[in-house]
This record gives C-alpha cells, sequence and structure tokens, in this order.
C-alpha cells in the first residue's frame, strides 16, 4: 500500500508542518463535505415534515404534490408557505426547513416584482437575490459545486491520460516519440473555443443537464492532456536511463510495473506541483464558458453567469458581483495554497538555498 | 440567410486573394454599363415601357397629400451636433447584399432616403409627397402614376430622373447584387414602369390588393449615374463607397474610422430642406456613432453626457438604472420620457412546432396555452408596464380581432387538456408522464439573450402545470436558422413588422410554406409531404380550409371581405392553439439630456423609435449650460413626461 510507503508518510507529515497549505486543505475538505450534502443545507423542500402523525423526508425522494399535505395544488408542495400554514393552524404538524430555504431556480420576489434585492436576513436571502429575484447564495452554492466537482474530474483525467501517453512516449522513445510529438503538436493547435461551441451547437438539446456537463469535461479534457505530456515526456527520459530501472528490466519487469511503479513514483514531484494550476485553469475555463454563453444552458446555476449578471448590475446591485467574485478568489486561493504546500512536502530537497 | 453569408466569405476570401497577388488592373478598369442597361430594358418590354406625356390617361385624379399637418415642431433649430452609439461597425456601406442588413443601414436607407410619397404617421393610410409632388392611384389596373419633384437631387448634385426608377428596377432585379430577396420582392410585386418624360412614371402592381399604392409610392430610386460599374463584383467595388442619397445625411469618406466611429453630415443645401412635410426634420448637423458593443458601456457613457440618448425600454433600466430620484433625473439634467404609439406589434411569443411529436395534439397546444404564465412576466417582470398580446396581428385597427382574449395561466385548465391529451400522472420530478412514459417536456429555443429571464421564470411556473420547458438560448442567427430550419420544438422569437394596413397571412400560416405539396387535389393530406424549411410558417401549419382563407384574402380588393377573412383567420388560429401570444409593449420610453429637444407633443403616432422621423433637435447653447450647472451644482426642474395622446384602451 502506498499509504504505508515511510517516504509517504513522511511527505504527509511535511505537509501538515505548512499550516496555511494545510489549514486550506481541511477547509476545502470541509466545503467539500457541505457541497456533498448541499440538498439538506439549501434547498427548498423540508427536511422533515410531520403531516397527520406521518413522518416525511422530502429532500431526496420523489416530488409531494400539495395535495398529499392538504393543499389544494397537484403541483410540488411550497414548504415555507406549508410551515406558515402549520404554524397558524396550530395544530400537532410541523416541519423543518433547511437553512436557506430556497431552491436555486425559484423566482422569490418579497416585493411581487422580479429585481435584484439586497440581502435580507429577515426573509432568509443571505445573500441577497438576483436580477430574476432568485437567491443568490443557492445559485452560488450549487453554481460553485458543479465548479468545483467539475475541476476534480477535469484533474483527474487530464493527468490519467497525460501520464500514461506522456510516459510512454518518453519510455518507449523513437518513432512512436516521434510520431506523437508531431500528433500532439497538431491537436494543441485545434482551437479548443470553436470547437465547444460547434459541439455544443450539434448536441441535441434534449440531453439532460449531466450528460451536457459530461460533454463539456470530455471536449476540455480531450483538449488539455496535451501540456502534461511534455513534462512528462522528458522526465520519464531522464528516469530511463537510470540504473534502477535498467535493474528493474533485468530482474524482468514488464513495461508496465517499470512506467508505473518505478518510473512514476520518481517524476510524481514535479507532476503533483502542476496539479492546482489544473483545478484552477478548470474552474476559470466553466467559468469563463459561462460568462461567454457557451457553458450549461438556463437556468442552471453557474459562477459565470453570476458574474455576467454582477457585472451588467455593477451600480445598482453590487451585491451579485461581490459574492460570485469572492467566492472565485476565496475557491482559487484555497486551491493555491494547498498546491504551494503540496509542491513544497513532495521537494525531496528540504532546504534549498538560492544563490 | 446562408447563402448570403456564404458569399460574404467569398468576397472576403477573393479581396484577400487580390491583395495578395497585388494586381491592380482590374480595380483601375472602369466599367460601363449603360448599354448592358438598355438592353435589359429592350428584353423585357412589358416590364420597361417608354411612352410620351401625351399617353397619359387623362381622367387622372393627381393628389398631392399637401392639405395634410406638418411633420415635428417649427420651434426646431438646425445645427449641433449629436452623440450616439452604434453596436458593430457597419459592415459595408452598401444597403444591399452581404452583411448589409445591420444596424446602421437605418442611417443610411430606412429612416433617411426620400420614397416617391410616405404614409402620413398621424393618419390612416394617407400619404404625403416626398420626391413625387403629384401622384395619381387607378385602382382598376393597380397602376400609380406620379410626377417627380423637378428639384430633386441626388446629394451629388445630380438631378433625380425617372431614368434612376427605371434603373431601380434593373437594380434590385439583377443577381449582382447577391441579395435574393429584393430579386424576389422585384420579379413577383410589380408588373410594369413606364417612362412618360424625365418627371413623369407609372409602376403597376401584379394585384390590385386594397393597399398596393404603398408599394408603388414606397419605392426609392437608385442613382444610376453612381452604379455605371455594377457588375459581378459589385459586392467588393461598392463596399465603402458611400451612394449618392435623396436624404439629407451624408457620409463622407473622412468620417469613416474603422471600427470605431461612423459620422454623418447633414448637405447645407439639401433640396428639400424647404419643403413642407420635411423643414422641421433632420435638424442635426453632424450624427457622431461611436462603436460601443456593451449595452452597459452604452448606459455608463450616456450617464456621463457622452450620448444624448439612451432607450429606456427594460425595467431595469427605467426603474433602476435610471430611478426618477437618480441625481441626474432629479436635478433635471436628464429627461424621462414615455410615448404611447400606435402600430403593428412585434408577435412575441411561443411558436409551436406543430410537426413535432406531442406538439401535433391539439389537447398538448391547448394544455401549453394554459401553462404559460405570461401574466406573471408581464406583472414581476415588466412590471405591469406591458399588456398582453391576444393574437399574432395586434394593433392593425380594424383587421385585428376585436375580442379575442389570448387564455390566462390556469393550471387546472392545462392539467385537464394534458390529461385528455393521455398526461394523467406525474413523474418524480413532478412531470406529466402518458401511458407509454412520454415525458411532457419541450424545448424552447430563442436568440433574445436580453430576454432569457422571461423563459426561466415560464419554465419555473410551467413546472407546476406538469410541463417541462427546457431553455435553449443561441446566438440570433444560429436560433433564427434553427427555427428557419424547423428544428425547434418551440421557438421564443417576434416576426418584425412594418406599418401596414392589414396583417399578413401567407407568410406564417399558409401550408405552402410549412410542406411541400401539403394537400392532394381533393384537399386530404398527402401522405408523402416533407416539411419545408427556410419560411416563416415557424409553426409548419397546415390546413387545407384556411389555406382557401389565406388565399380569398390575399387575391381580395375589397376590404370589408379582408375585414371578415381576417378575424376568421384569427380565430382559427386561437382555437388551434399552436401560437401562445405573449407580451406588447405599447409604447417606447428614453432618457435624454436637457439640451435634446422634442416638440411640445414629443412625437407623432406610428413610429417605433423616437428618432425615426429625425422630428428632434440638439440646443447647443442648452448643452453649455447643463454641463455647467452640472459641474456647478445648480439644478432644474426635473421633467418626467408622459405623452399618452395616442394611448390605446
Amino acid at each position: 500500500m502506498l499509504a504505508l510507503n515511510p517516504e509517504t508518510l513522511k511527505k504527509i507529515r511535511r505537509f501538515r508542518q505548512i499550516k496555511r497549505g494545510y489549514y486550506s486543505f481541511l477547509a476545502l475538505m470541509f466545503l467539500l463535505l457541505l457541497f456533498a450534502i448541499g440538498e439538506l443545507l439549501i434547498n427548498n423542500r423540508a427536511l422533515i415534515v410531520s403531516y397527520e402523525g406521518e413522518l416525511y423526508f422530502p429532500t431526496y425522494s420523489a416530488f409531494h404534490p400539495g395535495t398529499d399535505f392538504g393543499l389544494p395544488y397537484s403541483y410540488e408542495t411550497n414548504y415555507r408557505d406549508l410551515k406558515a400554514r402549520f404554524q397558524e393552524q396550530g395544530g400537532d404538524n410541523w416541519l423543518l426547513l433547511p437553512l436557506v430555504p430556497y431552491s436555486a431556480n425559484e423566482n422569490h420576489s418579497t416585493t411581487g416584482i422580479f429585481r435584484p434585492e439586497p440581502p435580507a436576513p429577515e426573509y432568509q436571502h443571505y445573500l441577497g437575490t438576483d436580477t430574476t429575484s432568485r437567491d443568490i447564495l443557492a445559485r452560488l452554492f450549487y453554481g460553485t459545486r458543479t465548479a468545483l466537482f467539475f475541476a476534480i474530474a477535469f484533474t483527474l483525467a487530464v493527468y490519467f491520460i497525460g501520464i500514461a501517453i506522456g510516459a510512454a512516449m518518453g519510455y518507449f522513445g523513437g518513432l512512436f516519440d516521434l510520431l506523437f510529438q508531431r500528433v500532439i503538436e497538431i491537436w494543441s493547435n485545434v482551437p479548443f473555443l470553436y470547437m465547444v461551441i460547434i459541439i455544443f451547437s450539434v448536441i441535441p438539446d434534449t440531453f439532460s443537464i449531466f450528460f451536457r456537463i459530461m460533454v463539456l469535461l470530455s471536449v476540455m479534457v480531450l483538449f488539455s492532456w496535451t501540456s502534461m505530456t511534455y513534462f512528462m515526456r522528458t522526465e520519464t527520459y531522464k528516469q530511463k536511463s537510470r540504473d534502477y530501472v535498467a535493474s528493474a528490466r533485468i530482474i524482468g519487469a514488464s513495461d508496465t510495473r517499470i512506467i508505473f511503479k518505478h518510473i512514476l513514483p520518481n517524476v510524481l514531484a514535479t507532476l503533483v506541483t502542476f496539479m492546482p494550476f489544473t483545478v484552477i485553469a478548470a474552474i476559470t475555463a466553466i467559468t469563463a464558458l459561462d460568462f461567454l454563453g457557451f457553458g450549461l444552458p438556463p437556468p442552471t446555476p453557474s459562477l459565470g453567469e453570476l458574474l455576467k449578471q454582477g457585472t451588467s448590475n455593477l451600480r445598482t446591485a453590487p451585491w451579485i458581483v461581490t459574492s460570485a467574485f469572492g467566492t472565485l478568489v476565496v475557491l482559487l486561493t484555497l486551491v493555491t495554497f494547498i498546491g504551494e504546500a503540496i509542491r513544497e512536502s513532495f521537494d525531496p530537497k528540504r532546504f534549498t538555498v538560492y544563490k | 440567410m446562408s447563402r448570403l453569408w456564404r458569399t460574404g466569405l467569398m468576397g472576403v476570401l477573393l479581396t484577400g486573394a487580390l491583395v495578395a497577388c497585388g494586381g491592380e488592373s482590374e480595380d483601375t478598369q472602369v466599367r460601363d454599363n449603360t448599354q448592358e442597361v438598355l438592353d435589359y430594358y429592350a428584353a423585357y418590354p412589358e416590364l420597361f415601357q417608354f411612352k410620351t406625356p401625351a399617353d397619359l390617361p387623362a381622367d387622372l385624379a393627381w393628389e398631392n397629400g399637401m392639405d395634410l399637418p406638418d411633420l415635428g415642431s417649427p420651434d426646431a433649430q438646425k445645427g449641433g451636433t449629436q452623440y450616439g452609439s452604434i453596436q458593430d461597425f457597419p459592415r459595408t456601406l452598401r444597403t444591399v447584399g452581404p452583411d448589409s442588413n445591420g444596424g446602421f443601414r437605418t442611417w443610411l436607407l430606412d429612416d433617411v432616403t426620400l420614397p416617391l410619397a410616405s404614409l402620413h404617421p398621424d393618419r390612416e393610410f394617407e400619404f404625403y409627397p416626398a420626391l413625387a409632388t403629384q401622384w395619381a392611384v387607378d385602382e382598376d389596373t393597380a397602376t400609380v402614376y406620379a410626377r417627380l419633384d423637378p428639384n430633386a437631387r441626388w446629394s451629388d448634385g445630380v438631378p433625380i430622373t425617372t431614368d434612376d426608377f427605371m434603373f431601380m428596377f434593373f437594380y434590385h432585379r439583377s443577381e449582382y447584387i447577391v441579395a435574393p430577396w429584393y430579386n424576389n420582392y422585384y420579379e413577383n410585386t410589380f408588373s410594369n414602369i413606364t417612362r412618360y418624360d424625365d418627371h413623369t412614371l407609372s409602376v403597376t402592381l401584379k394585384t390590385n390588393k386594397p393597399d398596393f399604392m404603398h408599394h408603388a409610392l414606397d419605392l426609392r430610386p437608385e442613382p444610376q449615374h453612381f452604379y455605371k460599374e455594377l457588375g459581378d463584383d459589385f459586392v467588393e467595388r461598392y463596399q465603402w463607397r458611400f451612394a449618392p442619397t435623396t436624404g439629407p445625411y451624408v457620409v463622407r469618406d473622412e468620417d469613416l474610422v474603422q471600427g470605431r466611429s461612423v459620422t454623418l453630415t447633414r448637405l447645407d443645401n439639401w433640396w428639400a430642406k424647404d419643403k413642407k412635410f420635411f423643414r422641421n426634420r433632420y435638424n442635426i448637423d453632424r450624427v457622431v456613432l461611436n462603436v460601443i458593443r456593451d449595452t452597459n458601456n452604452v448606459f455608463e457613457s450616456f450617464k456621463r453626457g457622452d450620448i444624448d440618448q439612451f432607450g429606456l425600454n427594460l425595467a431595469e433600466h427605467w426603474y433602476e438604472k435610471l430611478p426618477n430620484d437618480d441625481p441626474d433625473v432629479a436635478n433635471g439634467y436628464i429627461y424621462k420620457s414615455v410615448f404611447y404609439n400606435q402600430r403593428p406589434r412585434p408577435n412575441y411569443g411561443l411558436w409551436m412546432n406543430t410537426s413535432r411529436p406531442l406538439l401535433d395534439n391539439q389537447e398538448v397546444r391547448v394544455g401549453l396555452q394554459y401553462a404559460t404564465n405570461w401574466d406573471l412576466v408581464i406583472e414581476s417582470f415588466f412590471r405591469g408596464d406591458y399588456t398582453r398580446m391576444n393574437t399574432t396581428s395586434d394593433g392593425y385597427g380594424e383587421f385585428s380581432h376585436p375580442d379575442l382574449q389570448a387564455r390566462s395561466f390556469d393550471i387546472d385548465m392545462a392539467q385537464e387538456s394534458f390529461a385528455a391529451a393521455g398526461f394523467t400522472s406525474r413523474g418524480a420530478d413532478g412531470i406529466l408522464v402518458n401511458e407509454q412514459g412520454q415525458r411532457l417536456a419541450f424545448t424552447v429555443t430563442t436568440g433574445y439573450e436580453s430576454l432569457r429571464d422571461i423563459l426561466t421564470i415560464l419554465r419555473e411556473e410551467a413546472a407546476k402545470a406538469g410541463v417541462e420547458y427546457r431553455i435553449e438560448v443561441l446566438d440570433q442567427t444560429a436560433a433564427w436558422q434553427k427555427v428557419q430550419e424547423k428544428q425547434h420544438d418551440i421557438a421564443f422569437v417576434a416576426l418584425g413588422v412594418g406599418v401596414e394596413m392589414s396583417p399578413r397571412f401567407w407568410d406564417t400560416m399558409h401550408s405552402d410554406n410549412a410542406y411541400d405539396d401539403a394537400f392532394l387535389a381533393d384537399g386530404s393530406v398527402n401522405p408523402d409531404r416533407q416539411v419545408k424549411v427556410q419560411t416563416n410558417n415557424m409553426e409548419v401549419l397546415a390546413n387545407y380550409e384556411l389555406d382557401q382563407m389565406i388565399d380569398v384574402y390575399a387575391d381580395s380588393s375589397s376590404r370589408e371581405e379582408m375585414l371578415v377573412l381576417s378575424h376568421q383567420m384569427l380565430e382559427f388560429h386561437h382555437n388551434y392553439a399552436s401560437f401562445v401570444p405573449g407580451f406588447v409593449q405599447d409604447f417606447y420610453r428614453i432618457g435624454h439630456w436637457r439640451w435634446v429637444k422634442y416638440p411640445a407633443f414629443f412625437n407623432h403616432r406610428t413610429p417605433s423609435l423616437a428618432t425615426e422621423l429625425h422630428v428632434h433637435w440638439i440646443d447647443m447653447e442648452a448643452k453649455a449650460q447643463t454641463l455647467a450647472a452640472r459641474a456647478g451644482g445648480e439644478t432644474f426642474e426635473p421633467e418626467i413626461r408622459v405623452f399618452d395622446q395616442y394611448r390605446e384602451p
């Protein structure tokens, strides 16, 4: 097991010593946890409803029509109204709403007019509402969740492809290397943004939002793995000529084993340092695509869409841009701090003196 | 559209190739097509006729429209410079051919050049003279006779004669201009133009529809002397050459700053400047249009005083960005004006493609009518300023239906209709499903980026009735292309409409535009019919009885008959339920700095923009005074003005 390797343990210890990075890491993990249980925190569905002696948990279940709770309509229950109704009736019925009782898509205006409203804790709009009276905190939360999970998936995929192909090029060398280098040169000259636009224009709109995110992810991965191969290739070249590789080969280890078991751990230091930048690139790319209107279909919440709304209402509704921009800054700072710490803890030279 | 675009691209490629080769022999060679034009006239003797004044019918009733009221205000002062903005630098100075249909064309053609006679904006279908001093209408033969003003001059001083009108036909029918719409219009609308002398002509139309004289009197000549070099390379040759105009504004070469700004200059000695209907209009000497791409930046420029006027139609602008208590408004530096106009309304709404599964079901369509909450959009998004549209053709006076009402949002009625179509139970997400497991979900396509919020509101509301609207916001061209290819489920678009006497039905509702050979000879549905693309029948609406009505309507020359048919067809369309009428904006509102002056009555009845008729003027003294006052903290009476003299009840 990799985790038991004393080298790795040393790196982890080192990482924990770098406080700024370590706490950033904890904060990010906490954020990820929040995102994972997001529906319990920010949602217009109640957590628990006790109605006529029976308990309901609507968060993850199928929708409950109003008729389930004695309301006169067949569409999704408005739990905020239901709560008010229960309180009015004063019976045994009760319900528990999440901290922020709004979904990302619903228009909830306090005045009957859809306009940006400043933060109002009394209405539980903690960050205010956007131009069509949707709760900004809810949109921000779910938008960031998409961006962050997207970024993580993106990073993993890019690293997997980049490492595999880069290492193969470096390890096998010769004609294989030569050919693949040319392929990569050509491939990396295909303009990525145009490809996204073209591909998205031909995807049937009946596909679900999740599927569209996956397509966006694949396209981005398809055009982003190339840069990783350069580093892997040179590093592998360097390691390949070392004695330990030769001895592994004499023992009879297979190519795959040599690459992944012997060479990879030795080049990891370089790769890991790139990781935060990849994450940042993914977050900014998806934000930028949304900003340009080529991202996810409305009304999917996204950071880019919020930023766009914010910049076009800079003077009249500054709270929109502040929340979106603030989130982006915090997120990118966290990732950068973590990245710095990882790089430092993987660096075999503990004390480096620059002359 | 795509063909146009391709041709445009070819043009660019060709120019590139020429530049690359450095050849200049072809460019310096001057063509002269005088003979070609004459040969063309000779080749179409039916279309182009040459007669003498003696051949004019004797019993013509000549009109001149001089008894109509003046336009604009006698208080108007000439002079000054107006600052405005355009979103894109014009891609060409041509008014036809690839890329010519941009926003700048209004400054080259629509709002500034003169036809024979124009519709008086305050009257119902009465004309005031422009290039013509007199005209006579012969309803039996669908012919309009006109006498040109002998003083009329092109902006380069050349007299405007009948020859320019003859040439106009050659020009618009030629392949050189790469403008199929014009080719088609001139080919199918007119049957004859006759030259009697230098200043007398007649134009005959193919059908004598009640408003045929509008088509004839609206003709705008083309300067034959300027288009002598007209040929295959028209698109490139005339790309950046300003054509002599009949109107008051010219673009001088030095005023075209590529990519940055265009400036128009008023002709000092414009031939029509003292004419009754023009003397109080076109008052501004110089119009500077800077390229500002982003609307927010345009607004900020306006707020700084770099731009004189800004349209405040959106509630966001009127109430949020420039509220009445904004310092510039409250201190009287910027005026806000609302003007209620009367004109055919663009038909904003949801157009359902009835050739699609589910949407071919009448019950589903009726359900969607009830499931679409336009009332909430009008109430909450437009803040109650707009009104609900009721049919595709509102604002045509008597031709619009007197009492048809669009269906209001009603969840119970919607569910009743959906149930009749087999959608009785809701899935886990609250969307209705039928027994085959089909979800009641449709894609709504639009090209209006600025109106996407409307669709998100409709989507949330429709979910209550058990319908899912998937929103697809595309680039404007892409969205339009998708609709033209009939690839949409539901399209949120509006067709622009000019001021016309009666609504058009053929374009949007006739089966000719829905399918190739929609019906067999006996009126039954042709089983092999294919959807016809690139037409404006966005509903793929094909109904044999409706076709008959449209045909009669199209050929009818009786106003009464057309009225009855118009109402019948609108009723049919209402019952067919394939169009969910959206909203009507029966006003326009603008903010303008104090130095921009409008007549006391503000504007005339029909224009859709305050500046369309050019009745405003700039008071340079007031500008200096206002800017000084603003700097010095001095204030004026605030002005928030409502002009509702033409407001419809």
